[in-house]
Formats: structure tokens, C-alpha cells, sequence
């Protein structure tokens, strides 16, 4: 796998990288004017068959299971610490109290990163990384900072690779990977060392390679992958520009009689959230232990 | 006598979804050196990565000494089967040659005095004195390759696996591979080596196993498979090029494969009378 991209054939691939891009800008304007975690998760769920319609459904949950870790922490911690708090909702064992004003700050926060995360994912994943870049140069940004912003995505895989090797090879040095807290810390150098000077020497090969292939030359440049704007990235632009003003309508005017945030709608996703987490935490386990018993880990 | 590697019915799967290895069975004996061979991507590097659990077996079991590989800490192995990596960029890390000899001792915890007897025949064994206070980066590859396999061979392994360690080397540093394989059986190290070059091979005159497409299609004696047309082809290999033209040969000994040049002089001194006399080979 050489970036997160994924080919399918899909009417969200076939759009242009610059719709996909407001799209995105569009996704972050609206998770900062829709500050209400009711709005939020309808949302989040309305970017869902997106998702379907892009056909990652599988790749993008598994991503999305880190940013579901934050939430979780971010709704617990803050749910019961945060000093904004005033309002009890329910206790916990111990006198530990969720408030409704915390709440709702941890719930917002926390639909935010996910919405946010879900646009960046789809994003990534249905845009090849050329696209990007070539699309980025026809909104006038320099070409070699195109170019950084695409090796820069494209380097990422091969770092992984890198230091999955280079692992390895300390192991081979009788270097204990799993050791104590301070051991781990000590490893950071033998894994390190290595793999920094290695990604160093790559870069400065890829700078030789791209000299050699007239990266510098001045003028204008053509690209292999041509990007157009068509009827379909206008119909998208233009349903996002009416989810806009709609959003702003609603924030200026309805919000004062529109009471969509209740106790049980919070107490719901935090006990949601905490539902998912137990099953990725039991897979987690269950995948451990398969590995012990069938030696694959 | 009891096989030191023990590999039984092992396949890998990678997670993936690849095979890289099917149904694999060998045994490695004490003071052996086994070269192994095939084309790229027929598994060779996976079925090595679990003789000092780098990689653990999805089907079957590898005994290494006593132990199951799968029940043991890659670092406890590793001080028996030491890996020496194709690219020594991955293993070299530390300013001087010095402390990267002393580097796996100290990972597995032994004394001063331990390491200091360790590193010093390290330095013997690889007249690596004058080196001592130079940093690795600083040298030209093939010696920053020794320098890698010195520091490997300072722990010392039972086994030795080297992958490739002639890959990208001069004449010169085919010669030290050579050379310092020779040495480590000398020194009563079971020796594994994956490689492409048969002339490497040829030379060894060692014992020879071939992977091609996940699968082991040979595993004796080089100068036996080195003459198996059917086996050589299979697994795209040609021998060394001096036993092609020993093929050519047809009075020479029909039973005896020749890999080395010295071997066929030795036969033309021996029938100095007799006409070399070519034909279309066997
Ligand atoms: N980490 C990995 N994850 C998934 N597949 C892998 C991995 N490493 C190797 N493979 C695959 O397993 C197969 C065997 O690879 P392996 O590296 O063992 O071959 P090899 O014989 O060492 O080849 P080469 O001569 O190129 O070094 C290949 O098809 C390869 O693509
Ligand atoms: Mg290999």
C-alpha cells in the first residue's frame, strides 16, 4: 500500500480534489457553527452514507476507531471534571458526578474531532495524492510546495516500512522490545538512530532523482493526471453552499426555541461511546489472545 | 545426532493475506553450512526471520537447540541465531565500530569483563584494530557490512544467517564473504546464508536448498542440485558458469559436477594426455 488512498470507483473519487478540499473546509466551518451536540451528531451521521457512497466503509471504520479513543476520553474526563459544570445529570460509583454543562462541552468537542476526522479520512482515502497536487497547482500554489505536501504523504508508508525493518534488525542485536516503561523509553534511540538516518539518506536521494528528471526547470508544467471540474462537482458545491445557509439560518434564528440537547440524548452517545470502546477493547483482547495461542502475533 | 534447527510442516502467512512459506520441513545440523536459494519473492528472507522468531509460524513448529521459537523472546534467541541484515543501515547506529561490537552484550546484560573477552576476539576474528575508533558511517560499505556481522558475531551465535551479503559487494568483498563464511565453520558456527550468487555457492561447495514460489524443490549437496536441469529450471537458477562449461565437456567425469575452476584444472592435470573434447553436454 504505497498511501492511504484507496482506487474504487465511486462518484466521491470521481469528483475533483479542489470540490473534495472545500468539502472539507466546509465540513470544519459547519462542526464550529453547528456547536450543539445534537446538530453535531446528526451530522455526523448524515456524513455517513458518504461514506457508503465512496465505498470505504471498512478502511474508514478502522481509522476512526483511534479518534473514537479520544472521545471517549474527552467525554469521561471532562464529563466529570470539567469545572464549567454545574448541573448534575447521573452518578457513578464513588461520587463521581457527569454534569450537563461538561457534558455538553465534552460531547461537542468530541462530535467535532469525529466529523471533522470522518471529512479528513474521506478526504484521504478517495483522492490520489497526485490529484491533490495537481489540483493544488491550479489553484496557483508553487509547484514545489505541491510537491512537498504529495511526498510528504507518500514518504509516510515508506517510513513505516523503514521501521518495521529497522525493528527488527535491533532485535536481532538481542535489543528486548518488551521490557519494562524505561527500557521501551531506551529503545527509542537504537530504533530511531537508524530509521532517521535512513529516511535522511532517501530524501536526499529523491532530491538527486528529481534534479535528474528536471524538477527545477522553470515554466510551465503539465501533469500526467489532468483534474476537471464538471456538473457533478457543481451540484456538490452547490448542495454544500445550501447546507451553509442553512446552518447559518438555524443558528441565528431558531436556536432559541429549538431544544434538541437533552440528558438522555447526552447520557446516550457517552454510554455509546463507551459501548464501542468496550468491543474494540474485547477485540483488542481476543486478538492477543489468539496470537498466544496460534503464535501470530 | 539431533538437528540444532528443527522446521516442521511450517508455513507463514503474512497478515496480509500472502503465503510466503508452505509446508516447509528442515533440519540444520551442527557445523552445516546451508545455502539458500531462488528466485525473489520464493520466500528465502521468511523462512529465515523464523530461525530467531523475527517471524513466528502461522502452521507447524521450529525448534532452535531446545527451544520452541514460539515460546521464546526473539532477544533470547537472537543471542543463538544471530541475523545479519542485507542493508547495515538498519542494525549500525552507534559513533565507533567499538561500541557497536560491545552493543549486543550489553543488550543481553553480560558483565564488563564478559563483554570486553567478547569484543575482543570479535576484533581477532574481523582484524577489525585498527578500526576501532571509527564511525561506522564512515566506512566504505563493504566494510560497514563486516563491521554489521562483526557486531552480530560478538554475541556468539550458534547460527549465523547472513541474507545476501554479497549484494552490491566488489570482487574484493565477495571474497572477505567468503573468506569469513569459511571462518565462522572453522570456528564451529552452523552458517545459513540466502544469496544469489552461485559462483559464492559454487566455492562453498556446501549444502544447497532451494525456494521457488513459497515451496523447498531441493535441498542436497551443491554439486547434486547444480546438475538437476529440471530443478534448475524450475526455479529460474543457472549454475556457476564454470560448471556450464564442465557440462560441455564430455569426457570429464560423468558422475562428479564441477563448481570450481580449480577442480577442472585438477582434472586436465590429471588427463594431460587426453584431448578436451566438446560436445552439447549432458
Ligand atoms: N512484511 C510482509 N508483509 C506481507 N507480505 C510480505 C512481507 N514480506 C514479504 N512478503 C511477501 O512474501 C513473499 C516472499 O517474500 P520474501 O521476502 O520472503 O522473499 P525472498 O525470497 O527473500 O525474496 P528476495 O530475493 O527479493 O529477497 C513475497 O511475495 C513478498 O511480497
Ligand atoms: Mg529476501
Amino acid at each position: 500500500m504505497n498511501s492511504l488512498y484507496m482506487p474504487k470507483d465511486s462518484l466521491i473519487h470521481s469528483l475533483d480534489p479542489r470540490t473534495k478540499m472545500l468539502f472539507v473546509v466546509f465540513v470544519v466551518a459547519s462542526s464550529f457553527i453547528l456547536n450543539d451536540p445534537a446538530l453535531q451528531l446528526v451530522f455526523l451521521v448524515a456524513l455517513f452514507p458518504l461514506v457508503v457512497m465512496a465505498k470505504v466503509v471498512k478502511p474508514y471504520l478502522i481509522s476512526i476507531q483511534f479518534l473514537l479513543l479520544f472521545a471517549v476520553l474527552i467525554m469521561t474526563v471532562h464529563g466529570i471534571y470539567n469545572p464549567i459544570g454545574v448541573t448534575p445529570v447521573f452518578e457513578i460509583f464513588g461520587g463521581l458526578t457527569f454534569k450537563y454543562e461538561s457534558m455538553v462541552y465534552a460531547s461537542v468537542m468530541s462530535f467535532r474531532i469525529l466529523v471533522i476526522g470522518t471529512a479528513a479520512v474521506l478526504f484521504v482515502m478517495t483522492t490520489h495524492p497526485s490529484d491533490m497536487a495537481s489540483a493544488l497547482v491550479k489553484w496557483k500554489v508553487p509547484h514545489s510546495f505541491a510537491f512537498i505536501l504529495l511526498s510528504t504523504f507518500q514518504i509516510i508508508p515508506i517510513i513505516a516500512r523503514e521501521a518495521k525493518i529497522v525493528m527488527e534488525a535491533q532485535q536481532a542485536r538481542c535489543l528486548d522490545v518488551k521490557g519494562s516503561l524505561i527500557q521501551r523509553v531506551k529503545n527509542l534511540v537504537p530504533m530511531f538512530a537508524p530509521l532517521f538516518i535512513i529516511t535522511f539518506m532517501k530524501v536526499h536521494q529523491l532530491s538527486y532523482v528529481l534534479e535528474c528528471r528536471a524538477f527545477s526547470r522553470k515554466g510551465e508544467k503539465t501533469s500526467l493526471r489532468e483534474t476537471k471540474i464538471g456538473s457533478l462537482d457543481y451540484t456538490f458545491l452547490l448542495g454544500m453552499l445550501g447546507f451553509l445557509a442553512f446552518e447559518i439560518y438555524l443558528k441565528l434564528f431558531m436556536m432559541g426555541s429549538l431544544q434538541l440537547t437533552t440528558d438522555a440524548l447526552l447520557t446516550y452517545s457517552l454510554f455509546g461511546t463507551w459501548i464501542v470502546f468496550g468491543f474494540m477493547i474485547i477485540k483488542f483482547v481476543v486478538k492477543q489472545f489468539q496470537g498466544k495461542i496460534g503464535g501470530a502475533n | 545426532m539431533e538437528p540444532y534447527i528443527s522446521v516442521k510442516n511450517v508455513s507463514h502467512k503474512y497478515p496480509n493475506g500472502v503465503t510466503a512459506i508452505k509446508d516447509i520441513n528442515l533440519d540444520i545440523h551442527e557445523g552445516e553450512v546451508v545455502a539458500i536459494l531462488g528466485s525473489n519473492g520464493s520466500g528465502k528472507t521468511t523462512l529465515v526471520k523464523h530461525f530467531n522468531g523475527l517471524l513466528k509460524p502461522t502452521k507447524g513448529e521450529i525448534t532452535v537447540g531446545t527451544m520452541n521459537t514460539k515460546k521464546e523472546r526473539i532477544s533470547k534467541l537472537s543471542s543463538r541465531v544471530g541475523y545479519v541484515f542485507q542493508n547495515p543501515n538498519h542494525q549500525t547506529f552507534l559513533p565507533s565500530v567499538k561500541q557497536e561490537l560491545a552493543y549486543g552484550c550489553k543488550n543481553l546484560k553480560m558483565t564488563e569483563e564478559d563483554i570486553e573477552t567478547r569484543v575482543q576476539k570479535a576484533i581477532d576474528l574481523f582484524r577489525l584494530e585498527d578500526r576501532l575508533d571509527d564511525n561506522p558511517f564512515d566506512l566504505n560499505s563493504s566494510q560497514r557490512k563486516e563491521v554489521a556481522m562483526a557486531s552480530i558475531m560478538a554475541v556468539s551465535p550458534k547460527v549465523i544467517v547472513l541474507d545476501e551479503p554479497t549484494t552490491g559487494q566488489d570482487h574484493k568483498g565477495c571474497k572477505r564473504v567468503l573468506e569469513l563464511v569459511r571462518m565462522f565453520q572453522r570456528e564451529g558456527h552452523i552458517v545459513v546464508l540466502i544469496t544469489h550468487d552461485m559462483h559464492l555457492i559454487g566455492e562453498l561447495n556446501c549444502r544447497t536448498v532451494v525456494m521457488n514460489q513459497s515451496e523447498k524443490i531441493a535441498d542436497d549437496h551443491a554439486s547434486v542440485v547444480f546438475s538437476d536441469k529440471g530443478i534448475m529450471e524450475e526455479a529460474g537458477l543457472q549454475p556457476p558458469q564454470i560448471t556450464q562449461f564442465a557440462n560441455q565437456i564430455t569426457n570429464l567425469d560423468e558422475m562428479k559436477t564441477y563448481l570450481t575452476v580449480e577442480s577442472i584444472i585438477e582434472w586436465m592435470k590429471a588427463n594431460k594426455e587426453e584431448d578436451v573434447k566438446v560436445g552439447t553436454g549432458s
